[in-house]
């Protein structure tokens, strides 16, 4: 039960107020968006600031879930159960940190599939939703466009 | 009070309404029966949860578009989070961010609703004057085939090859320039939404279109709807001010769409135990596949969608599907395309030469389907509960493999599908290996970008929620659902013609029968 309670490495604090996360979730958040998303430039506090800010678009029950779901990556206890790793998801290294979200996207709980996804898609989506991005994977940006007469 | 008007705008002494005619949501459904309504001389309010957003508002920006037009800022998905829904949110609804692809409905699809569910109001000849009307207003008119764009053209060269029926589509703009943005909202006006022709046809006639202001709840009182209880939100359109609106008209028009209508009706207290509110709830869910081509694609420019192929729409008695394309900008594309990490990077860096193609089910023909359910979360929040039975996970399958052999045979390098590890299919002897993947939540993406269904019409009470010819509610008598959510089964084409035809004859009805 004391693997519960271990407390989380603290690497990413906020840098403004958080609408539906809390710093706990915030940092985990952000520690795995820096393994979701590997390209030039990632901040991973402004990606979970952004994530952060897409959710408070949703529905009550999804920010629940998504809380709970950065709740059960962390938790050593759940871990150790579910996957056989003890060690809360920010202790963990770069190659540990993709083992478990690996464990999360192979499962056989489609909840926790369906986790792994959720995190990975707000995750890549607020990092290329930006234009600093586009340039690195070539993509020119709208067009100038002027309306017809 | 007339115009276009922001609820947070209303003095509290013009919170009370009384409006003959209050139609709630304003897109495909809402806007056409207002337009209808108004010009026929009747005194109509339409309501909007959204914003009221304009062209000079759409930048062409994904996190924009998805904060502002989408419901669920773009994040609604079914409750097991297995299928990711994109649809509209703001006056003009869906119709200000879809694709602009147009069919009729198929008179395979009237015949199955005639045959299956009572509805005998809806037969092609009945529907066809109205067709035309609004595809006149609409401007609907077929794309050439040379203006399709590399991904367009890359499908129906695909199916070319391999002997399989593709065609160009209808669209509904006027002076487009293909910029390919239309899913977040039209810059200059070019495609022919709610937000630029019926509402504006409607407002003409004197009608009133209210936006910020979301109903939570109508008040049934001996089978009539009271009032509607609504609330004006705030700035970032989403949050009650705390200024509640009361609108006491005579007669309701329910336009909420697909999940928002049921959800309405279920949060005033219809349904129940065994209630067909809120059931059969159809999404044609799609599943897609990334190809990468030697040559540019530039799939997020151009028409997004311009080639459609339904050789597969009759598949027996297995589940139907329809082929189309996806427009791929940064943000979309990066929760579409497989993985994360650096295999994903080396995925998103291959964009201008990526084609994105998809699969759509057509759900709801089989037997012993019951499609999505809509339920009311303890937020008050509707959503939609769809565990895909194996007959659509079959036709995912079998979609998927053959949008696999026409990417190849369209010169595609490598197939990849929608799952997580992804497979690579570099030669058509790959596509067996689909057959030893998995199909389920969160195995493969699968999206929707079409709800249909959920406040079902047919003849029998039992069965459907409105009765068909004038969409009334079954029990409610000043209560009539226009919007996608009557339909009792998916469409297997896009359904904003469908809506636009169905509201344009019913309101062209409810106006003959109310003017007698």
């Amino acid at each position: 039960v004391g693997l519960g309670l271990w407390p989380s490495r603290v690497r990413y604090t906020p840098r403004r107020a958080l609408l539906v996360l809390d710093a706990a979730n915030f940092n985990v958040l952000a520690t795995a968006a820096l393994r979701a998303v590997r390209a030039p430039g990632v901040d991973p506090i402004e990606i979970a600031h952004a994530v952060d800010t897409v959710l408070a678009r949703g529905i009550p029950e999804a920010q629940d879930d998504f809380r709970r779901l950065l709740q059960l990556l962390e938790n050593g206890l759940a871990g150790l159960l579910l996957d056989g790793r003890p060690r809360p998801f920010t202790w963990l290294g770069p190659e540990g940190q993709d083992a478990a979200l690996y464990k999360f996207r192979d499962s056989a709980i489609a909840a926790r599939r369906a986790g792994y996804h959720s995190l990975r898609r707000l995750c890549l989506s607020a990092y290329y939703v930006g234009d600093s991005t586009w340039q690195g994977i070539g993509y020119p940006g709208p067009p100038q466009i002027s309306v017809p007469t | 009070m007339t115009g276009f008007v922001d609820a947070r705008t209303l003095a509290p002494d013009a919170r009370r309404l009384t409006p003959e005619v209050c139609i709630i949501g304003s897109g495909a459904g809402g806007a056409v029966t207002a337009a209808l309504l108004a010009a026929a001389g009747h005194e109509v309010l339409v309501v909007e949860a959204g914003e009221h957003r304009t062209k000079k508002d759409f930048n062409m920006r994904e996190d924009v578009a998805f904060a502002h037009l989408y419901q669920e800022g773009g994040t609604r998905t079914t409750t097991d989070r297995g299928i990711a829904i994109l649809q509209g949110r703001g006056v003009g609804g869906t119709t200000v961010i879809n694709w602009t692809t147009c069919f009729r409905t198929p008179e395979k699809v009237l015949a199955h609703w005639r045959d299956h569910f009572g509805v005998r109001d809806f037969e092609p000849q009945d529907l066809a004057p109205h067709f035309a009307a609004v595809e006149e207003r609409l401007s609907v008119a077929e794309i050439p085939l040379e203006n399709s764009n590399r991904n367009n053209r890359l499908l129906y060269d695909g199916c070319q090859a391999l002997g399989l029926q593709a065609a160009p589509t209808r669209r509904n703009v006027k002076q487009c320039m293909k910029s390919g943005y239309c899913g977040m909202g039209c810059p200059i006006d070019a495609k022919q939404s709610m937000l630029i022709t019926y509402l504006p046809d409607a407002v003409a006639k004197g009608a009133t279109v209210l936006s910020r202001c979301r109903v939570d709840r109508l008040e049934i009182q001996a089978g009539r709807v009271a009032s509607a209880h609504a609330m004006t939100l705030g700035d970032d359109g989403r949050t009650p001010t705390g200024a509640a609106i009361e609108i006491a008209a005579k007669r309701f028009i329910l336009s909420g769409g697909a999940i928002n209508s049921p959800g309405l009706l279920l949060r005033s207290g219809l349904g129940g135990a065994g209630s067909p509110l809120g059931r059969r709830t159809f999404l044609h869910p799609t599943i897609g596949t990334s190809a990468q081509h030697p040559d540019v694609v530039e799939a997020y420019y151009g028409a997004p969608q311009s080639i459609a192929s339904h050789a597969l729409s009759d598949r027996g008695a297995d589940c139907g599907l329809f082929l189309e394309t996806a427009p791929i900008h940064p943000a979309l594309a990066a929760i579409s395309l497989p993985g994360m990490g650096e295999a994903h990077r080396a995925i998103m860096e291959q964009l201008p030469h990526l084609s994105a193609h998809i699969a759509l089910a057509i759900d709801g023909f089989g037997a012993d389907e019951v499609g999505g359910t809509v339920f009311i979360a303890p937020s008050g929040e509707p959503r939609i509960d769809y565990p895909l039975p194996p007959r659509i996970w079959e036709a995912l399958r079998a979609g998927l493999k053959q949008l696999a052999l026409i990417d190849l045979a369209a010169g595609a390098q490598v197939v990849r599908t929608g799952h997580d590890p992804t497979l690579e299919i570099r030669k058509p002897a790959d596509v067996a290996r689909i057959d030893a993947l998995p199909f389920a939540p969160g195995r493969i993406a699968v999206f929707s970008a079409h709800v249909m269904g959920g406040c079902t019409m047919g003849g029998d009470p039992a069965r459907a929620v409105v009765r068909p010819g004038d969409l009334r509610h079954h029990t409610v008598e000043n209560l009539h659902v226009v919007d996608g959510s009557v339909l009792p089964t998916s469409l297997g084409v896009n359904p904003q013609e469908t809506i636009y035809g169905l509201a344009h004859t019913v309101a062209t009805r409810l106006a003959a029968a109310w003017h007698s």
